[in-house]
């Protein structure tokens, strides 16, 4: 089997919004430089966030930005949950139904294309909405939170893993259009995650800070894009590792100092 | 042996001063593991046996259930390490032997834990080629196919017979055959480098450092531009070459970072070994709670060079007690060097307590070779390891390039008197071939008594 490095030009961050950020996701480059974990920590962390926002056996979820569905196959494997997944990338949500196949998972999962801030979903839907690694990179996010609270029924959860970061102490370059798809550049800390939720009629907000699973993940990253700038042709593509492994490493140092790290929340409404 | 996973832990010992077996005791003070125990005659002996008890505790997770040899040698008698070669006891097969043809040398070190020189010292030997050879055969006997030889001395250039000898091993089938040498034949005589590369010989050249004074205090002699010139005269040839550092502390600790830094640009160099001066034989004064092991030397190099190496870069080597060995291959373009531990997560492959599934067996065969007392670096079969593990985690074709060369770096703890522990020489995968045939392992041939017995009775007969 032969493997060529992938095309970095996805890595081109400067155009903005959300569209741009399925894109980049779904795209080769992405891929390779995540090797096959899309969100920090991996299942273990899907676990541990199903378990603090105590999904239970053969609840209706609702996984918001599924990527090619590995947080909604896991919840349907292990849970017997029954989860839809919609994500804006149409070439993410193809892999995640042939994964569903692939998996004999296609009775209990279905995934569609669709966009967070406008869910066409009917109101009180799922007992749970889930959104790993998602909601810092959604321009409106109050709106994205209006959307999963609106879909879940009054007595449901809300289950968010997310990059929290102080973003007055991040460096101009980490709070750029490029770092926006990144994670970074619009999340916010893990008390201003809570509050918006709290705002939404959300209560019991838990927290949980997983920040060195972030460090080993943009640790993983910064070494594969070293070895992109080692490989990529020179000129354009080698400029693209460069400007990616630059950010990676003020990633690190971010980490590092606290300004930037990893946590799951997950919320519940007594029901009204 | 079984993985240790607590402290104190129990093991046995010897008193450096007078030889006796004692009960001993591997303890934790101040963050460090302490190898403490109680002479009748001599009293309390303690030396540093690793220089981090976290990291100690986290090697452990690289005990690996040894392989047998196809053949134990010596019966279980008086207990370990008293019943060298590979005894019923012994929990490992020989992944490195090593044949000392001589004691003779060119040059007199003021460390050299083999106690060989110029002058013609009354129990000195020499072997022949009949002998190296039985030698051979014996190895191949109770390895069945065994993975790598070392020819070593004294200075085994500069036996007569080197060639043919090297030669031997090579024509019984041995992948990866090893020449130690000081590397001053290398530099004098033009067509020695081109008779190594006709064989497929790798050479493991002793490499300190570049200051005078470590020359000096380590090798009584400035050697630099004889190491150069060897260098440039196997690059010219073809031939492999892993540099050997001894380290001590005080002399060359300084100077780790330089001399990987030399290695990767010269382009003979694969590989670099740093081993912790060995307190036997002819050394310097030390405190044997002071000296270096595998941690300083990781520590010290990762300080020198910070940009390249952090500590987590290097793994322990399963094949032997893990606090022996620890290793990494680089991956070096002329301007960047990746750690491969970066790009591999070797701990779901390697990590023998943790209860996870192996992702790939191929990748964990190919690394468990990459990471054994019987690799070096830049030889055909690391490239191909390297490669199985490229491809099986998902990396471009085209860091095969890069990846061919597989610079390979080591930390490697000797033991000696003061620091022998019978729970790791158990383990022991570096085996001293004697020319009754028996495997001795290194550690205990050095530390033991061996050597001196087996100097004795080649000495008193001259062959």
């Amino acid at each position: 089997m032969t493997r060529s490095l992938p095309d970095l030009s996805p890595l081109d961050l400067e155009t903005d919004p959300k569209g741009c950020c399925a894109r980049l996701y779904e795209s080769d480059a992405v891929r390779w430089l995540l090797d096959g974990e899309l969100h920090p920590g991996g299942d273990r962390l899907t676990h541990r966030l199903a378990g603090l926002a105590g999904i239970e056996r053969g609840q209706r979820v609702l996984d918001i930005a599924c990527g090619s569905g590995a947080t909604a196959l896991l919840l349907a494997r292990e849970l017997e949950c029954e989860v839809v997944g919609v994500d804006l990338g149409t070439r993410a949500i193809e892999q995640a139904v042939a994964a569903a196949s692939a998996a004999a998972l296609e009775g209990r999962v279905r995934f569609v294309v669709g966009d967070a801030e406008e869910l066409r979903f009917a109101d009180a839907g799922f007992d749970v909405a889930l959104s790993e690694c998602s909601l810092c990179t959604f321009p409106d996010k109050r709106r994205a939170i209006a959307e999963m609270t609106r879909v879940v029924r009054p007595a449901g959860t809300v289950a968010i893993a997310d990059v929290t970061a102080d973003l007055n102490a991040l460096p101009a370059q980490l709070r750029s259009a490029a770092a926006r798809v990144a994670c970074v550049a619009d999340a916010r800390s893990a008390d201003e995650y809570a509050s918006l939720l709290r705002d939404a009629g959300w209560e019991n907000v838990a927290i949980e800070t997983h920040d060195d699973d972030l460090q080993g993940m943009v640790d993983r990253v910064e070494a594969r894009l070293r070895v992109a700038r080692m490989l990529a042709p020179p000129g354009e593509q080698r400029d693209r590792a460069a400007e990616a492994l630059l950010l990676a490493r003020m990633a690190l140092d971010a980490i590092v100092r606290g300004d930037l790290g990893y946590a799951l929340i997950a919320a519940r409404r007594t029901g009204c | 042996m079984a993985a240790r996973d607590s402290l104190p832990a129990a093991t046995r010992s010897i008193c450096p001063h007078c030889g006796i077996g004692l009960d001993a005791q591997l303890i934790d003070r101040g963050g460090r593991v302490i190898l403490r125990r109680e002479c009748p005659e001599h009293g309390s002996i303690e030396a540093l046996a690793y220089g981090d008890t976290a990291r100690w505790f986290d090697a452990q997770r690289y005990e690996r259930p040894g392989g047998a040899p196809v053949l134990r040698q010596t019966a279980t008698d008086r207990g370990c390490p008293s019943d060298c070669g590979i005894c019923p006891e012994h929990a490992q097969h020989t992944c490195l032997g090593i044949i000392e043809v001589n004691t003779g040398c060119n040059l007199d070190c003021p460390v050299c834990f083999a106690d060989s020189g110029t002058g013609h010292q009354p129990d000195g030997y020499s072997l022949t080629l009949a002998q190296v050879e039985s030698m051979l055969d014996a190895f191949v006997a109770a390895e069945g196919q065994p993975e790598a030889v070392q020819l070593s001395g004294g200075e085994p250039s500069i036996h007569p017979e080197i060639l043919d000898m090297l030669g031997a091993a090579k024509a019984r089938g041995i992948p990866l055959v090893m020449l130690n040498t000081n590397g001053i034949r290398l530099a004098r005589d033009p067509r020695f480098a081109p008779a190594l590369a006709a064989l497929g010989i790798h050479v493991y050249l002793q490499f300190d450092g570049f200051d005078d004074a470590t020359h000096l205090a380590i090798r009584g002699r400035r050697l630099q531009e004889i190491k150069q010139r060897a260098l440039d005269r196997c690059a010219a040839a073809g031939v492999g070459v892993s540099l050997a550092a001894a380290v001590e502390r005080d002399i060359n600790e300084h100077e780790l970072g330089a001399i990987v830094r030399f290695g990767v640009e010269h382009p003979a160099v694969n590989g670099v070994f740093f081993q912790p001066v060995t307190h036997t034989g002819r050394h310097p004064a030390f405190d044997p709670l002071d000296r270096l092991t595998n941690v300083e030397v990781i520590r010290a190099l990762c300080e020198q060079l910070p940009e390249w190496f952090r500590e987590d870069d290097f793994v322990a080597v399963p094949c032997c007690s893990p606090t022996c060995r620890s290793a990494t291959y680089a991956l070096y373009d002329g301007e960047d060097l990746v750690p491969l531990p970066r790009l591999v997560d070797i701990d779901r492959y390697l990590g023998f307590v943790t209860n996870r599934a192996v992702p790939d067996l191929d990748v964990a065969e190919a690394l468990s070779g990459l990471f054994s007392a019987s690799a070096a670096g830049g030889t055909e079969r690391t490239a191909g390891r390297l490669e199985c593990v490229a491809c099986g985690v998902g990396l471009p074709d085209e860091l095969r390039q890069v990846a061919a060369r597989g610079f390979m770096i080591v930390a490697q703890d000797f033991q000696d008197e003061w620091t022998l522990d019978v729970g790791k020489l158990r383990k022991c995968c570096v085996g001293e071939i004697v020319p009754d045939g028996r495997i001795i392992p290194f550690c205990a041939y050095n530390a033991a008594g061996y050597r001196a017995q087996i100097r004795a009775e080649l000495g008193a007969v001259k062959t």
